[in-house]
């Protein structure tokens, strides 16, 4: 009788543990991230602390980028349909932020994002603003001086990262990430 | 005999159309060429084909055209050593006999500026590559959302 007193907690922690939330491996990067403010594609402010509560796939980029960018918005979007069919997708945001305000406008980026069918939130802001958030995520862009009537590009980073429910940064991934890959780890974090 | 003449000239036009996919020059093929779907108020638009030297003389290849953008070029994609990409104008292609060149999403590829209309997913879009010497490499290219397997 003595022995089943010490044996039925450590079977219910057990139980417990089983039937609770499985924690992630995948480690919490302190050195990236932070607080901001910018605009979403309707013109009202966004903080960074709205995406808490849910997890966040993030990524840089701008419109009149031809191949990485829009490359990388199909591939979310692609990662976004997965999530929808596993039921999941309430609980998972897209966000794209621009570094090319002049061009991205917030009237852009709300007639231009809907197309991919991700829910995404598109995020624009003063350039002094962007700055500040790329260099929170080590992005890096500059504008290529190239510039000529066909328009300018940008020499820039091109990582995607994984934020988990409380904005913290939680995975990075190149532009062609694996798309299985990021459905995987967003589900980890769920 | 129109009857005849009908029927050749409908034989060649089924030919024509059939080799759609390819190209107006023996000696040049292009093969797997697509152009990526973007937005309907996307400026610009990627494209992506391999083009191979099936002569016995070198090709140069020393730009492109599509009558939907208002300008077309070859454009290069390197990887620089802080790992940021950097696009810039690919000013010609060298082909020797035998040779391919790809441009593939995230490397070197088509790119369609001053866009005067946006292609429909599913749509085809005629793209030329230049040459300098000889016709224009014609190709039509299905505007889709992701690559095609084999690519």
């Amino acid at each position: 009788m003595r022995k089943l007193l010490y044996v039925l907690p450590l079977l219910a922690a057990l139980v417990l543990a089983g039937c609770g939330k499985q924690e992630s491996d995948l480690p919490v990067n302190t050195r990236l991230g932070g607080d901001f403010t910018l605009t979403d594609q309707n013109g009202e402010p966004f903080q960074a602390e709205k995406l808490k509560g849910q997890v966040s796939i993030l990524f840089f980029g701008y419109t009149h980028c031809p191949d990485i960018c829009p490359a990388v918005l199909a591939q979310v979007a692609q990662v976004y349909r997965h999530l929808e069919e596993e039921g999941v997708a309430d609980q998972v945001q897209p966000v794209f932020i621009t570094f090319d305000p002049e061009r991205d406008t917030a009237a852009h980026l709300k007639e231009y994002l809907p197309w991919f069918k991700a829910d995404m939130i598109g995020l624009t802001g003063s350039l002094e603003q962007i700055r500040e958030v790329a260099k929170q995520y080590g992005v890096v862009f500059i504008k290529d001086k190239e510039a000529d009537e066909q328009g300018y590009l940008f020499t820039h980073s091109d990582y995607i990262y994984l934020l988990d429910d409380q904005a913290r940064v939680r995975k990075l991934y190149p532009a062609d990430f694996k798309v299985d890959e990021v459905v995987a780890d967003v589900e980890s974090l769920l | 005999m129109l009857n005849r003449f009908c029927k050749t000239a409908c034989q060649v036009a089924a030919l024509a159309a059939a080799l759609g996919a390819g190209v107006a020059n023996a000696d040049v093929s292009i093969s797997g060429g697509w152009l990526r779907a973007v937005p309907p108020v996307s400026p610009t638009m990627a494209g992506y084909l391999t083009v191979t030297n099936n002569g016995e003389t070198s090709v140069k290849i020393t730009g492109a055209r599509s009558d939907i953008a208002g300008h077309t070029m070859l454009h290069s994609m390197k990887t620089l050593d802080d790992g940021t990409r950097k696009m810039g104008h690919l000013h010609h292609i060298m082909l020797a006999p035998g040779d391919s060149f790809s441009l593939t999403p995230g490397g070197d590829h088509l790119m369609l500026m001053k866009l005067q209309r946006v292609p429909q997913l599913g749509e085809s879009v005629t793209v030329c590559l230049l040459q300098a010497e000889g016709d224009a490499l014609c190709s039509a290219l299905p505007v889709r959302r992701e690559a095609p397997e084999e690519s």
